[in-house]
């Protein structure tokens, strides 16, 4: 997977701006709030019509104008494909190679990365709430039956929340509810199962390389635990789902466990290995996703340097640059030389204007 | 509208709340009223209101009808021992253009969406229920359409029909007739291997 052409206009803080990533390391660099992580951001945006940090998609427009575009060229599979994303006064339109799309399985999946961010510390400090939103986005790029059923059991669960807060709901009704997150709510389950097995152990290695000699593991933390059973969990608990007015219980509150030689790194980890952790987590991603298809995605990464000493920088760069193309964002023009020693393209942002240097 | 005129105001709002008409439509049809001649306007008005006098809902299946029962319902040929239900009146009209069907009918004008504040009530549940007492009906076919709203009211129903012991069947999802499998999308070709079929 390779980018080829990149271009936005009216996308944050970028006015408009065009440029040709090449293979191996894309060094993006230049002082703070010059539209560096903004030119990660669109790249996410366009290819899974999420950014990292906003909902608000009007958020993503530049400040007085009415809409945004994003347009991307890239080598997928050995074939040329184009992504545009396009927002105009609260309507959003996808197109693939010029033909609009109306579904976002249709987008997702098309141009696959992996974005990296120090907002991605939380996936390990914060809430569970951040967990799940990294098993769903990461899930959605590989399954659209993952996606289907997401979207399926999150309706349910609106309308059984909004059921239970009734005064006397009717019973009938909540048992409907209740079979259809059962039958939703499996296939989420076990997707998440396969996809966290599979990603611990990439994680271990992706850590252990970046950090030497921890172990770091991964692991699926169910609200329903495989000797239970989801109908008759949530049979259970209706009377104190109804007192409480909403579903106290279901895959909507799974979590992930994630250790550093055996001791949870959200309480004891230290800021570093934290860090370390959330970013093995992406390259996991990164590992798994060539794992699916035998193709690498692109890697986003936005101010991940700063944290690695050169030894461990030269132990990532060996593992990607020779296969993985990255977009990399730093202050520095040299941040790391470990990196001269790989294919290496340069570009200075300033006030949203890119040039190649 | 460019010049101070309230009823021409009026007439643009008024169509702006006809489904699927947005600003500009509404004031296109609106200048197409205003420029037709007099009597085409009159005769359009005359249209809505005379269809709208002598139209309601049928007392035994609640579709839309001019005589009361409606003349599907009234209809000696048709089978009354199979009822199908359908969220809307277009949907026994789609079922009726195909021409296969013999049963009758029973619209439910919504689907079972507590978050818009529809429930069973609200969808007077009650009296499919009462018309399903007392033996007269062997079959309920469940014809709500195929979104998550729809899927939780046919669920529902069948769960209530149980009780009559009446027999109750839910129309198939799949690939379009003529159409290629490339064109289905996920979630339909799923539902379409689910419900294969035994040659």
């Amino acid at each position: 997977m390779q980018l080829t052409q990149f271009s936005c206009r009216h996308f944050r803080c970028l006015p408009g701006l065009a440029f040709a990533p090449e293979p191996g390391i894309n060094l993006l660099y230049g002082d703070n709030a010059q539209g560096k992580t903004s030119i990660l951001e669109a790249i996410l945006y366009c290819t899974t019509s999420r950014s990292h940090r906003t909902t608000t998609e009007s958020d993503l427009r530049q400040q007085g104008e009415e809409g945004f575009r994003v347009a991307l060229h890239a080598i997928a599979q050995g074939q040329p494909i184009q992504l545009e994303a396009n927002w105009w006064h609260n309507q959003k339109r996808f197109k693939v190679n010029g033909i609009p799309q109306t579904r976002i399985s249709d987008i997702l999946g098309r141009i696959r990365v992996v974005f990296f961010a120090p907002e991605d510390v939380d996936l390990v400090k914060g809430s569970g709430s951040h967990r799940r939103r990294f098993l769903d986005m990461e899930l959605a790029q590989l399954s659209p039956a993952y996606l289907l059923a997401l979207q399926q059991y999150k309706k349910v669960l609106r309308q059984r929340n909004e059921t239970v807060r009734d005064k006397r709901p009717d019973p009938i009704l909540l048992d409907v509810f209740d079979e259809q997150l059962v039958q939703y709510g499996a296939i989420l389950m076990a997707e998440r199962r396969a996809f966290v097995t599979q990603l611990s152990a990439f994680a271990q290695n992706a850590y252990a390389l970046v950090a030497g000699g921890e172990l770091f593991s991964v692991h699926y933390l169910p609200s329903i635990t495989p000797d239970q059973d989801f109908a008759e969990t949530l049979k259970q608990n209706r009377e104190r789902d109804i007192r409480r007015g909403q579903t106290l219980l279901g895959p909507h509150r799974d979590d992930l466990e994630l250790t550093v030689d055996a001791k949870p790194a959200r309480s004891f980890g230290s800021q570093g290995q934290q860090k370390t952790a959330a970013l093995a987590l992406k390259l996991a991603e990164v590992e798994l996703i060539h794992h699916r298809y035998q193709e690498y995605p692109v890697l986003l990464l936005d101010e991940a340097l700063a944290e690695l000493d050169p030894h461990r920088a030269r132990r990532l760069f060996d593992m990607l640059a020779t296969q993985v193309q990255c977009l990399i964002t730093t202050t520095e023009r040299a941040p790391n030389p470990a990196m001269e020693e790989h294919p290496l393209t340069r570009f200075h942002v300033v006030r949203g204007h890119i040039e190649k240097t | 509208m460019l010049w101070n005129a309230p009823s021409v105001e009026r007439l643009v709002e008024a169509f702006r709340r006809l489904p699927g008409i947005g600003k500009r439509s509404a004031e296109r049809l609106a200048l197409h009223v205003l420029s037709a001649p007099a009597e085409e306007a009159e005769a359009f008005s005359r249209a809505v209101v005379e269809a709208r006098s002598r139209v309601s809902q049928c007392s035994v299946c609640l579709n839309l009808t001019e005589e009361n029962p409606c003349a599907i319902c009234s209809d000696a040929r048709r089978d009354q021992r199979i009822i199908c239900i359908v969220e809307h009146p277009s949907g026994a009209m789609a079922i009726e253009r195909g021409g296969m069907y013999r049963g009758v009918y029973h619209v439910l004008h919504g689907v079972l969406n507590p978050l818009e504040g529809i429930g069973p009530e609200e969808l007077r549940i009650d009296r499919l229920l009462k018309r399903l007492e007392g033996g007269a009906v062997d079959e309920v076919i469940l014809a709500t359409n195929a979104t998550s709203e729809g899927e939780t009211t046919s669920l529902y129903l069948s769960r209530q029909i149980a009780k009559f012991g009446i027999a109750v069947t839910r129309i198939a999802h799949g690939v379009p007739m003529g159409g290629g499998l490339e064109y289905a999308d996920e979630a339909t070709l799923a539902h379409a291997m689910q419900g294969r079929t035994r040659l």
